[in-house]
């Protein structure tokens, strides 16, 4: 008994989460028969079960509101806002008793009468216990077609859920589902955890063995299953966003008529999937957005109409998945965020003077909004503004790996975004090793990975502090041992590794650590308190080895040893900017070309250095690309690239990308900013004096200048496309052969030789007289023989493509 | 009555008993991974299956540092506040009841015991003191609330 009792609450309370949504749908077009029935079915069940198990509470309750609903359904009563506040409200009360129950808990049967006098005298008319009279208008059909599209402005995500739980059968096009246990998911996936354990100790005794063959395939098979099992069992963790959804239509629609407003919910992306932990810790949050745009975003509806705006605001939330993260975005069309008001409360407040507050930019000021304590709400409503503020939302968010953003513009709007990790659980980590001690660093965190001996690294002991130069940019140097207070091997060999990390909080900084040995998805789970506390560790793994192992926490590191956090960014800044004016150093990096002479080039523009492989280079129409990460960029000194696999340098300049091919990088030095000898000739800008040598400083405009121009006399791209004329529109081989190569090339090709368009070149058969409209217009004769003495003098051979071109390209620059 | 069950055990040569209930099985561990940083109470990671296991050294945490560290390897398992952890004990006798019961503390106990015994069990006519596994994971300082 007790056990169908648990069922009957569970399925109650889950029909309930999910009728909540429709219920707002029905309202905005009562009309709609299938939302009714869902609702209809719902208390039918309820009613029906609850005579089963003895709740005459349930049933009395269940029993009117089914009454109600027939009658709407009978066309006797109009479903008006009052009649589904009090359906609402009894589905409210029945959620709570059913809720009362599972947790032993009374609630007073008094209140009952209240609410269903409420739903009884709904309308004041049409009471199902008087003969309802009809209304006006006329009744709906009872088979009538619904109008689900027409008003249907609330999309509920869960439309098709109530068919699935309460199952009338005609519906077949929802998954069947089952209820399960959420203690034997995981009891499964432990289960699937120690399998894969099991299979890594064998695949180790197997090696160590040296099994056959044979033996070693079928140990293949059984491998490839456990690994597909596993990641088939990380899906039951995964739900619907659309859960997440379910309860805002309703909060919307209740919020909206406290608040004397009106508002369009739209929803999308409810399908994206995201683990179960993490929706719930998004609930909070959202929720507290949500309200906060109903209540301080959009405006009451005369507000709305004086400005310009359609009465009813809209809400927009939209989840998508973008890599491994979900993003879910509520943007609402409100009047936008007061930045005077939340500059002058914080200085109120005392977090800056007024002189500072006039260096802030617009996003400081916006981000403001999440400083504790600083409400714009200009009175305490009971919706918000109770000092629970966007502070807690972000930190909320914060504390489970996600980051929150927001934009907004007075009078239109404001859209707040938070990403958050897909799973809690699973995260892609580095393993790093310390002596004999293996940790882990969760790879969101590390931007970038260097060798301790690196020619872009120069280390440097001040004051006791350790910094890291790495390309020109100064970070705090920690080691890991020394955080962990563990002795650093000394006796290893090889260099150590620098990670440079960035956490939530504070400045990047540099982590040096004796290797980083893998990189491998992690399960990761809360460790105790007593290591928590400890400060550094964010959890802990056991990665397929069987070994367990702490996760790292980045900010916590940063604390232990005592970085600075973040430190006033605009004074900073400013610093900064001074120091690059001032300083009359640059750095530079001193590499060999493919000659095998050294020359030098600003490491400013210098985004990385790439081993390309031979085959990456292709020669394209005299032009050469290297392909990386699927881009092509243009490749400069190609030449003799068969002969060894060449290293690139990735220069960079905004956003264009150039590959210039060297033999090796040499070393990075710092050299004045001004070159000792300027020599501007070709790629070299001057010779810059290094030691008792003189090196050759590359003009890294130059060879931009030298890319986009090869490019240019390729493509002709040179401001205005080039006119070609083809006076001949009757020859064939002009109209559909060189024709479309002229167009490819990035040039208009006309026929009309009237005059009328004033031509760059004219480009004609040799056999053909010179048009003559030609003028002082360039004209290409083209022979089509390839013996130069059998056409007329200056005639080019039709297919030779590169002098057609060039001769185009030529005529381009006269232009230009 | 599954209460009147206990673990008849015994750390730092003293006879312990641990209420039955509190424990999920006793194991033999593996290599315990030790953790920096942390107080010398808390031994390391173990892996339990699939399972991490935080090991705690009772004596250690008794006596304010485990004077034999590295022997034991018979831990008692239990989960704590949704934390699996195993409590390191130097041998286990017995899972039994005990039927006169849970008596009070005769004689004056040794203050570093003092802080964790809560009573006394007998078993084949010997006393054992009581233990509660939740005084050895709670934050130091909190622990000493038998006495």
């Amino acid at each position: 008994m007790d056990e169908i009792l648990a069922e009957f609450i569970a399925e109650t309370l889950e029909t309930l989460d999910v009728l909540s949504g429709e219920v707002v749908a029905w309202e905005a077009d009562p009309t709609d028969k299938s939302r009714l029935d869902a609702f209809f079915r719902f208390f039918h069940t309820v009613k029906g079960s609850c005579g089963f198990l003895n709740l005459p509470r349930f049933e009395r309750l269940a029993h009117c509101a089914e009454e109600v609903l027939a009658a709407v359904r009978r066309g006797e009563r109009h479903a008006d806002p009052a009649t589904v506040s009090a359906v609402l409200a009894v589905m409210d009360r029945i959620g709570a008793l059913a809720r009362g129950i599972g947790e032993e808990e009374q609630i007073d049967e008094s209140d009952d009468d209240a609410l269903l006098d409420a739903l009884s005298t709904g309308t004041g008319e049409a009471a199902p216990s008087r003969p309802a009279p009809v209304r006006a208008q006329a009744p709906v059909p009872p088979e009538a077609p619904a109008a689900q599209d027409e008003i249907n402005q609330v999309e509920t995500p869960a439309a098709e859920a109530p068919a699935r739980r309460v199952g009338d059968g005609t519906r077949d096009r929802a998954p069947r589902t089952i209820r399960l246990p959420l203690a034997l998911i995981d009891q499964l996936m432990n289960g699937i955890s120690d399998m894969v354990l099991a299979r890594n100790d064998l695949a180790r005794k197997m090696r160590d063995h040296g099994a056959d063959t044979e033996l070693e395939s079928s140990f293949e098979r059984l491998s490839a299953n456990v690994a597909d099992l596993r990641d088939m069992i990380s899906k039951t963790r995964m739900q619907r966003v659309d859960r997440l959804y379910a309860a805002i239509p309703r909060m919307v629609r209740d919020l909206t008529r406290d608040l004397g407003k009106k508002a369009t919910l739209e929803l999308d992306g409810g399908d994206v999937e995201m683990d179960r932990e993490m929706i719930e810790m998004v609930v909070d949050p959202l929720t507290h957005i949500v309200r906060n745009a109903l209540d301080h975003g959009i405006e009451i509806p005369a507000d709305r109409i004086a400005a310009g705006k359609p009465e009813s605001g809209t809400l927009r939330i939209v989840a998508r998945q973008s890599g491994n993260q979900i993003v879910i975005e509520v943007s609402d069309d409100g009047r936008g965020i007061n930045r005077a008001a939340l500059v002058e409360k914080a200085i109120t407040a005392g977090l800056f003077t007024p002189v500072d507050a006039a260096t802030l930019s617009d996003a400081e000021k916006l981000n403001l909004i999440f400083h504790a304590g600083l409400s714009t709400a200009a009175k305490v409503t009971s919706v918000s503004g109770r000092g629970v503020g966007m502070d807690v939302v972000r930190a909320n968010i914060e504390q489970i790996g996600g980051v929150i953003g927001i934009t907004s513009a007075s009078g239109i709007g404001t859209t707040i975004t938070m990403r958050v990790p897909l799973t809690l659980t699973i995260i892609p980590g580095l393993i790093v090793r310390c002596g004999d001690h293996f940790f882990a660093m969760p790879r969101g965190n590390v931007v970038e990975l260097l060798h301790q001996n690196s020619s872009m690294v120069s280390i440097e002991n001040i004051g006791g502090a350790r910094i890291a130069t790495i390309r020109g940019e100064r970070h705090s140097l920690i080691e890991l041992e020394d955080v962990l207070k563990m002795p650093r091997a000394t006796e290893t060999s090889g260099p150590r590794t620098l990670m440079v990390i960035r956490s939530s909080v504070g400045q990047p900084y540099v982590l040096g650590v004796q290797a980083v040995e893998s990189n491998e998805e992690l399960v990761i789970r809360p460790a105790t308190p007593a290591i928590t506390t400890v400060g550094v560790f964010a959890g802990m793994t056991l990665p397929d080895n069987g070994q367990p192992m702490l996760l790292l926490d980045a900010a916590g590191i940063a604390q232990k040893a005592e970085l600075p956090l973040r430190e006033p960014e605009i004074r900073t800044r400013a610093a900064a900017v001074e120091a690059e004016t001032s300083a009359a150093l640059i750095q530079a990096l001193i590499y060999r070309e493919r000659d095998g002479r050294e020359r030098l080039l600003p490491l400013s523009v210098v985004d990385r250095v790439e081993d390309l492989e031979a085959s990456q280079i292709t020669m394209s129409d005299g032009l050469a690309f290297a392909r990386i990460d699927d881009r092509l960029l243009p490749a400069l000194n190609t030449d003799g690239r068969e002969s060894s696999p060449p290293k690139s340098l990735r220069l960079h300049a905004g956003n264009e990308q150039i590959c210039y091919l060297i033999d090796d990088v040499v070393d990075i030095i710092e050299v004045p900013a001004k070159v000792d000898v300027a020599l501007p000739s070709g790629r070299v800008a001057g010779l810059v004096m290094v030691g008792d040598t003189q090196l050759e400083m590359v003009d890294p405009f130059a060879l931009f200048a030298e890319a986009a121009e090869r490019r240019a006399t390729n493509n002709s791209r040179i401001g205005r496309p080039i006119q070609c004329l083809i006076p001949d529109a009757e020859d064939p081989w002009m109209r559909q052969i060189l024709a479309p190569l002229l167009v490819r090339a990035g040039h208009d090709v006309t026929f009309d030789a009237s005059g009328e368009v004033k031509p760059d070149i004219i480009l004609c058969s040799s056999e053909q007289p010179v048009p003559a409209t030609a003028g002082d217009v360039p004209v290409l004769m083209l022979r089509e023989v390839a013996d130069p003495a059998a056409g007329t003098p200056d005639s080019i051979y039709r297919y030779d493509r590169d002098t057609i071109m060039a001769a185009v390209a030529q005529a381009a620059r006269r232009t230009a | 009555m599954t209460d009147a069950l206990f673990l008849f055990a015994a750390i730092a040569d003293a006879p312990i008993a641990i209420r039955a209930s509190e424990i999920e099985a006793v194991v033999r561990l593996g290599d315990i991974v030790t953790v920096p940083l942390v107080p010398p109470h808390v031994r390391g990671l173990a892996a339990l299956r699939s399972r991490v296991l935080t090991v705690i050294d009772m004596e250690a945490r008794i006596f304010g540092a485990g004077n034999r560290a590295g022997q034991a390897k018979l831990a008692v398992v239990a989960d704590l506040a949704a934390h699996s952890y195993g409590f390191l004990v130097d041998s286990v006798s017995d899972i039994t009841q005990a039927p006169s019961g849970i008596q009070p503390i005769r004689g004056r106990i040794d203050p570093a015991w003092a802080a964790y015994a809560s009573g006394l069990v007998e078993r084949d006519g010997r006393s054992h003191l009581l233990l509660s596994l939740a005084d050895f994971v709670a934050p130091p300082g909190s622990g000493a609330l038998a006495a």
